[in-house]
């Protein structure tokens, strides 16, 4: 299948300092796809490029197998790093300007917009007078004028209370389950790992990885073990092997695998044939924090 | 186009300081020539024979069709106005982030400039017809016996659109490069009132260049609404001078059109290349 969005080889500097270092992925359809790195590490500048908000120094990008055009644009929702409205324009008001740009969406789709982002209340206030989750919101619910096959999220959570994340979040989801590309840039890894099915990670403007989360994040499986007497346990895994490693931290154990190596069955066993109950056995996948912290840490 | 129309005025008509400057605009062009017309008044309706003597020479500025010219003329003093409007409406894009979210939501960069251009057109429009208001109030109302000849010099309303489309372009090229309301708005209020004044009065009687000075930029396009034709009546010089000015009416407009095309042609080259 054709990807929705193509980066070949982006470049991009600001006088001394490089942005982008040849940034290359590619974005599936359907995809929840996360683009996550440090603050300064070029998410943004990376999104203005493929909006066409900023020039890029070399490399190319395509949006649906095309070079990016305002047609293109035309066919993507997209909030990038700030709500960008008329202050002295309502909601309203603004979103007639998003369409009537756009051309994405009906008056009545204002309404049902209004509605998803819950600002139906405040539809004819002044934006000026929103708060910043408000504000947040109504971008969102440009982004979703005429109900396109495309998103691109700068933030999106940026300024929103608990309730406000949990709804976007479930907004996403909802979004995804309807078969859109969501393309979201955050460095709240926490949102990432619940909604994205895809990420990229970059650090100074270089691409340090990407791909489906799976395969970023799970590259070992992790099993921890305890039992009553942790100190037996783990002399008796430790004449086991087949694992690459083993740590113990107070009461539990982990031990490290090579991807799809663990055999939670035969673990189980073997400790049991050494007379060892365990009372937690669990695989887990590494969390996206740590990989993180893994790759962007020098 | 029409598009890009609506989707401005829908800015435009929204925005309080469109409908103060119409508002002060609808004071300022009355008042100025209310003022020129009372002076008027005063001296041509003294009994004496200087009154007398005035009446003959000045004729009535405010009378069909010379009404065209002169309020013209006088209100043309005020593009100052519109101006702080422009720069607003071009700064406010850079305030708001909407000069990138307008790309974004699928605009090309050069149909921005052009909405730009359209914001420009809409208020050197709405002043025109201020203007025409205007003239044509004092056209009835100071001389009513000759209402018949309204139609004459009717090239002057599509002549005042012309000057204020190129000083506005002006006050829009400073604040699209600037960015910042105030300091543009302060450049272009120096620059106007001050500087080419200086300069153009320092090439004029100085260095008797007068054809450097129809060169500069709001200097080139006030010459396409010279003063009423009354200067022209105190002696012969005045009648020479006079009619110089208006024999070279036509080369002003040219050099003006010119002028503005490259200041738009900055703009879209400009907005082509830059990161917002």
């Amino acid at each position: 299948m054709e990807p929705i969005l193509s980066l070949q080889g982006i470049s991009k500097s600001y006088g001394p300092i490089r942005a982008l270092n040849d940034v290359s992925f590619q974005v599936p359809p359907g995809s929840v796809f996360g683009i996550l790195g440090p603050n300064g590490s070029g998410k943004t500048t990376m999104l203005s490029i493929i909006l066409d908000i900023l020039k890029a120094d070399s490399g190319n990008f395509s949006w649906f197998g095309q070079p990016g055009s305002p047609a293109t644009r035309k066919r993507i929702g997209s909030l990038l790093e700030t709500p960008n409205f008329y202050h002295y324009l309502s909601a309203v008001n603004n979103l007639k300007v998003t369409q009537a740009i756009s051309g994405r969406g009906t008056p009545e789709d204002i309404e049902r917009v209004l509605e998803t982002v819950k600002l139906s209340h405040r539809k004819n206030s002044r934006f000026s007078s929103y708060s910043l989750g408000m504000k947040q919101r109504l971008a969102i619910g440009a982004a979703l004028l005429g109900n396109p096959q495309v998103l691109v999220f700068d933030e999106p959570t940026n300024g929103l209370d608990p309730v406000g994340i949990a709804e976007i979040r479930a907004l996403i989801k909802e979004l995804s389950a309807q078969g859109k590309t969501i393309i979201m840039a955050s460095h709240l890894l926490d949102e990432v790992e619940k909604v994205c099915t895809h990420v990229a990670i970059l650090k100074k403007g270089t691409l340090l990885t990407a791909g489906q989360v799976d395969e970023v994040l799970a590259n070992e499986d992790i099993v921890e073990v305890s039992a009553a007497n942790p100190d037996h346990l783990r002399t008796v895994l430790e004449q086991m092997g087949g694992y690459s490693q083993l740590k113990q931290d107070g009461r539990q154990i982990q031990l490290f695998f090579p991807i799809g190596s663990a055999n939670m069955e035969e673990i189980n066993s073997y400790c049991f044939r050494n007379s060892i109950t365990l009372n937690q056995l669990l695989l887990k996948k590494k969390s996206l924090e740590a990989k993180f912290f893994e790759l962007t840490n020098d | 186009m029409l598009s890009l129309i609506k989707i401005e005025w829908l800015k435009i008509k929204k925005y309080p300081a469109f409908w103060w400057m119409l508002g002060i605009v609808a004071l300022t062009y009355p008042g100025i020539n209310i003022m020129f017309y009372n002076v008027y008044q005063q001296i041509s309706t003294s009994k004496n024979m200087a009154g007398e003597i005035a009446k003959m020479l000045l004729g009535n500025p405010f009378a069909f069709p010379e009404t065209w010219h002169s309020v013209a003329y006088f209100s043309s003093h005020f593009v100052i106005l519109p101006s702080i409007l422009v720069i607003m409406l071009v700064t406010n894009e850079y305030n708001y982030k909407t000069h990138r979210q307008n790309i974004i939501d699928g605009w090309s960069r050069s149909q921005f400039i052009t909405s730009k251009l359209c914001d420009v057109a809409i208020i050197s429009f709405i002043i025109t017809i201020v203007y025409a208001l205007v003239a044509t109030v004092f056209g009835f109302y100071s001389d009513s016996s000759s209402a018949y000849r309204w139609a004459e010099q009717l090239y002057y309303i599509p002549l005042f659109f012309i000057q204020s489309f190129a000083q506005l372009s002006i006050a829009f090229l400073l604040g699209y490069l600037i960015k910042k309301a105030f300091i543009a708005l302060g450049i272009f209020l120096f620059y106007n009132l001050v500087i080419e004044n200086i300069v153009t009065a320092y090439f004029t009687y100085k260095l008797k260049m007068d054809g450097v000075s129809r060169l500069m930029p709001f200097e080139m396009s006030d010459r396409i609404l010279v003063a009423p034709s009354f200067v022209g009546k105190f002696g012969n010089d005045a009648k020479a001078t006079y009619d110089r000015w208006i024999d070279a009416v036509p080369a002003q407009i040219a050099l003006t059109v010119v002028f503005t095309g490259i200041i738009w042609l900055i703009c879209y080259a400009v907005h082509k290349k830059r990161d917002l």
